[in-house]
């Protein structure tokens, strides 16, 4: 069993250090921006100077992590499916513009997919495994994955997480590389997981990724029974490019919540474990990430008690 | 020279990101590296090579000399002075 210790969000949504973030949550609508939390308190003056806004969500939210549980993190498991794209985009740009030989390092070492697990460790003095997993929008599952094999293998205190973040060139991409009638937005969810069930609420049961053209609810009712249960037994559906409504006692589609970014299915976790804090009789959550064609996460969440 | 050395404070600011500081907070002589100056530290040096070469067609040869020239903003305009 794979227990949720503590979860954080930076995202569009006012979810940083809430007691439950469905007393925040209201669909995206229109204009929105991403709410940041005064990240001075986290970060130093003198590094955050430096940091985009990925990293910046990234470090926060995994050090407000880290307050919350007693333990050092002895693996760290991130997952981001296009990365560092402000700095990524700057290094770029200064190659075809500058004229000189020489380039800012800056951008250019925070421009890798791994700055963000890696600047983690660095802030938080953190030498224990670390990991970034990049594979689109099953970018956190993957991290998620890996999370789960090192409880496994008998780590106590797994940080997983995942973030991306929103650059205007996106909308460039639009109906041509990326598929999605939702706003481009930024995000970052860090989570501690743990085989010790402390006080945790929720349980990671399992996580499953397919790349694969494969019906999709009959990789949904695979998933299930391999699990032993079924469609009825889930209370509700996170969804994302499947519509599961027909099926489903509650079905809530989470891009109305969280915006576009491939990695938004972390967040998603975040809403399930909160849902099962205000939904007492409710038992298991799926949640199913199939915002890309032919990539499928599958992720099951239930109630500690049920499997106790 | 006095041209110079504001010049460079802005530039300074703009290439290092130093949102929350304007010229006037940069003391010609102060340090600009270590807890007795403004606190930059290696990867600014880097960014100084930079701003040297793209700003000024500057280029340090000798890293070794990095320490010396970088010291502040007077050393910095000297060294500019001299090399352009």
């Amino acid at each position: 069993m794979y227990f949720i210790q503590h979860i954080e969000s930076i995202t569009h949504q006012d979810s940083f250090q809430k007691e439950n973030i469905w007393n925040e949550l209201k669909p995206l609508a229109g204009e929105n921006e991403l709410i940041s939390p005064d990240y001075k308190n986290y970060i130093p003056v003198a590094a955050l100077r430096r940091l985009s806004t990925i990293l910046r969500m990234g470090i926060t939210a995994a050090k407000a992590c880290q307050e919350k549980v007693p333990a050092e993190f002895d693996a760290i498991s991130v997952g981001t499916a296009l990365g560092c794209l402000t700095d990524t985009e700057k290094f770029l740009v200064t190659i075809n513009t500058v004229s000189g030989d020489v380039l800012s390092p800056t951008a250019f070492i925070q421009s890798t997919h791994n700055t963000i697990a890696g600047q983690i460790s660095l802030d938080l003095k953190n030498h224990a495994y670390n990991m970034t997993h990049t594979q689109n929008a099953l970018s956190f599952e993957v991290a998620l994955k890996d999370g789960l094999l090192c409880i496994d293998e008998g780590k106590h205190s797994v940080l997983v997480g995942a973030a991306d973040e929103a650059i205007p060139f996106l909308e460039r991409l639009r109906g041509s590389l990326i598929e999605t009638t939702y706003p481009f937005t930024s995000g970052a969810t860090f989570m501690v997981l743990s085989g010790e069930k402390g006080n945790s609420i929720a349980s990671i049961r399992a996580c499953n990724v397919s790349f694969s053209d494969k019906h999709t609810e009959t990789q949904v009712e695979q998933f299930l029974e391999a699990n032993h249960c079924s469609l009825q037994d889930v209370d509700l559906i996170l969804e994302a490019g499947f519509d599961f409504k027909s099926k489903a006692k509650n079905h809530i589609s989470f891009p109305e919540y969280t915006g576009f970014y491939q990695s938004a299915s972390a967040f998603a976790v975040h809403m399930a474990n909160d849902w099962l804090i205000n939904h007492v009789n409710d038992s298991r959550i799926l949640i199913v990430n199939n915002l890309e064609l032919n990539k499928l996460g599958l992720t099951l969440i239930s109630r500690n008690e049920v499997e106790a | 020279m006095s041209d110079l050395k504001e010049n460079l404070k802005a530039q300074i600011i703009e290439q290092l990101n130093l949102e929350d500081l304007t010229p006037a907070d940069i003391q010609d002589d102060a340090p600009l590296f270590g807890d007795q100056g403004l606190g930059l530290d290696s990867i600014d040096a880097l960014e100084f090579i930079v701003l040297l070469d793209s700003n000024y067609g500057i280029k340090i040869a000798d890293p070794s000399e990095g320490k010396e020239i970088f010291h502040s903003v007077n050393t910095l305009a000297d060294y500019i002075s001299k090399h352009q």
